[in-house]
């Protein structure tokens, strides 16, 4: 039983002659907890604009809540956002810059203070109504914003890179809380972020996006664990990608050998690219593992040690090991053929998945 | 080092007995006896005296106040407006072009504004007097103030605009709720500055008075005409006192106001 509340059809934007946005499609359900995850400059901003209201698609559609909004302007939208900067009004208290959406609605006086307060204590800033915005810590500020939107109790939230002005304890905090209040209210929330560890710890989605286009949809597990193509792999996190190429389906040799792996529907001798994540592999004696590797350097991480070991054909690997290796001695690196992750060049999402349904299946079964 | 702030001491020194000398020479001859500016031959308040009994003079007064005053106050709403215009313009080209268009106005003489006013008013016959005047000072102080108050609108961080549209207000809530309160120093300022450009202003006043109306500026010049006395001296040093007065209380209301925004913020800390 899942509703749609924002729809893309086929959006496309264009700036004078760039196109920022290429036919982007999807479909946000009530209740979750979305990310939009790219680097700067890859049209995660204009997605946000598109649907609040602050510019128009040159092609496409927008719908919320099964409405076309394209022609709606952003005042007439039930949708809010936080913005990067805050964007709070200098010239009010707390509590009036909360109680702003409600007054431009002519609210009743007594339902303004009890939803502003409400809000407020939301975001534990119940003592503050009467501060001035002015010397507030950016922490601070940010709780104001997102008091600010929510009091309007929108359908969706919007959240343009919240956290990126923040310290990174204050990061992981404000993490926690809005994820914990996103569950709470069971509003949408759009957040847009280039940070891959934001994205994987608060999302139920995370879209990856690449030049004005979403290259890969799904749970921070899929993809993390199933990347697309090597551009996602690299974005998602710290992994090993190496070239290699495919022997027969289940089949892979890379690093000068043949393994076992569970990635199949490839045809065989093409070329494609391999990817193990640094914590799946495991240091042992050089007769042990599956190849044998010299380790180049290390460093102490607290929770483990990074160690960049080079195979005999010049690829390098990078292990997190709980255990201390000793530099410049050749070792094996052991590892689970589950845990090779095959990535063909140029497949597209829907191809992507659509092999990997077919092939996990048959090898369940 | 010493030798340096020596010498530039001295020149400050110099050019600011240049400023002020007339000044002084004419505050001390108001109250000179001789009843010339030739020799200073004994002290008297004579001539204040004159100045406050000539009941023409208070009424040029008065009416030079009500002129400043209504020229600037109109001058600001419709230059608030027609700078939050310019600010709104998207090209880029055009908001140049309209902001030059002010600029040339601002820059160019008052003769001839003046006379080109006086131009039109004949034109359309239209009769000379108080509107006239109040008419022509609303329109060079225009420029003034959008000048003063572009500033203070491109200080606004347009993220807050998107905001309040967000939060669901239209734009004449946009303007009224944020815009104004956030640029009201800026249309300040610019409301004090017309204020003393029509107070100040002598040329285009001179050509587009009748003959019922005139300012304290013309009055002094056509009594200065007419042969020197020492009551326009007496009337010079009380506006020049009232101008000191003036940028003193100016002055420690910009430090009060400083002082409860610090205060304000020691409270948010
Ligand atoms: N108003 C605009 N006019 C022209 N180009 C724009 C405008 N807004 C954004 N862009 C361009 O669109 C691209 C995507 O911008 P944006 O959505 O803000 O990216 P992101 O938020 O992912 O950093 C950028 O290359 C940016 O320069
Ligand atoms: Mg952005």
């Amino acid at each position: 039983m899942t509703e749609t509340i924002v729809t893309f059809e086929k959006v496309r934007k264009e700036y004078d002659e760039s196109t920022v946005l290429k036919e982007v499609s999807f479909q946000l359900e009530k209740g979750k907890f979305y990310t939009l995850l790219g680097p700067s400059g890859c049209g995660k901003t204009t997605i946000l604009n598109l649907i609040a209201g602050f510019t128009e698609a040159t092609v496409g559609n927008v719908l919320i809540d099964g409405k076309k909004v394209n022609e709606i302007p952003a005042h007439k939208r039930k949708v809010n956002t936080v913005f990067q900067d805050y964007a709070l009004f200098p010239h009010m208290n707390v509590f009036d810059n909360v109680a702003f959406g409600l007054r431009m609605k002519k609210t009743p006086k007594a339902e303004i203070k009890t939803k502003v307060e409400e809000a407020l204590g939301m975001v534990r800033l119940k003592e503050f109504a009467n501060r001035s915005i002015v010397g507030m810590s950016g922490g601070q500020k940010q709780r104001v914003a997102i008091a600010r939107a929510l009091v309007n109790e929108p359908e969706v939230l919007l959240l343009d890179e919240p956290l990126s002005a923040l310290d990174l304890k204050l990061r992981t905090d404000m993490q926690y809380e809005l994820s914990e209040l996103q569950k709470r209210l069971g509003i949408t929330f759009l957040f847009v972020t280039h940070d891959q560890e934001e994205a994987l710890a608060m999302s139920d989605e995370i879209f990856v996006m690449q030049d004005g286009a979403i290259v890969q949809k799904g749970t921070p597990n899929d993809i993390y664990d199933e990347p697309l193509n090597r551009y996602v792999a690299e974005f998602i996190g710290e992994s090993n990608i190496v070239e290699g190429h495919m022997v027969s389906d289940y089949r892979v040799a890379f690093a000068g050998y043949e393994f076992d792996c569970i990635d199949g529907g490839i045809p065989s001798s093409e070329t494609i690219d391999v990817i193990i994540r640094p914590e799946d592999l495991e240091i042992t004696s050089a007769d042990k593992g599956k190849f044998v590797a010299k380790v180049d350097t290390q460093l102490f991480r607290g929770v483990h040690y990074e160690i960049i070991l080079y195979d005999q054909e010049g690829n390098e690997w990078m292990v997190h090991s709980t255990k201390k290796a000793k530099e410049g001695s050749t070792v094996g690196i052991d590892f689970d053929g589950a845990s090779i992750h095959v990535m063909r060049k140029n497949e597209s999402e829907a191809d992507f998945y659509k092999r990997l349904d077919t092939y996990t299946e048959i090898l369940e079964g | 080092m010493t030798e340096k702030m020596k010498w530039s001491k001295l020149y400050l020194f110099f050019v600011f007995i240049l400023l002020y000398t007339p000044i002084f020479y004419l505050i001390l001859f108001s109250f000179n006896e001789g009843g010339t500016m030739n020799h200073f031959t004994g002290f008297t308040l004579e001539h204040y005296s004159t100045v406050l009994q000539d009941s023409r003079l208070i009424q040029i007064v008065v009416q030079t106040l009500l002129l400043a005053l209504l020229s600037s106050l109109i001058s600001s709403i419709i230059g608030t407006l027609g700078a939050i215009g310019i600010y709104y313009v998207k090209n880029v080209r055009t908001q140049e072009v309209l902001l030059n268009a002010n600029n040339i106005l601002l820059v160019s003489p008052d003769v001839i504004i003046g006379s080109s006013f006086l131009l039109l008013f004949t034109i359309v016959g239209f009769q000379l007097g108080f509107v006239s005047v109040l008419l022509a000072h609303i329109a060079f102080s225009i420029p003034i103030v959008v000048l003063m108050v572009l500033p203070s609108l491109e200080e606004i961080n347009p993220s807050m605009l998107k905001a309040a549209e967000d939060l669901g207000a239209n734009g004449f809530q946009i303007l009224w709720h944020v815009i104004l309160p956030n640029i009201l120093p800026g249309i300040l300022s610019g409301f004090f500055m017309a204020f003393t450009y029509s107070l100040d202003d002598f040329a285009v006043t001179f050509f587009v008075t009748g003959n019922g109306f005139t300012t304290l500026a013309v009055e002094i010049y056509s009594r200065a005409r007419r042969g020197v006395s020492l009551e326009i001296n007496a009337l010079s040093a009380l506006l020049f006192i009232a101008s000191l007065l003036l940028v003193l209380g100016y002055y420690y209301l910009s430090i009060y106001s400083r002082r409860m925004k610090k205060v304000k913020r020691g409270v948010a800390e």
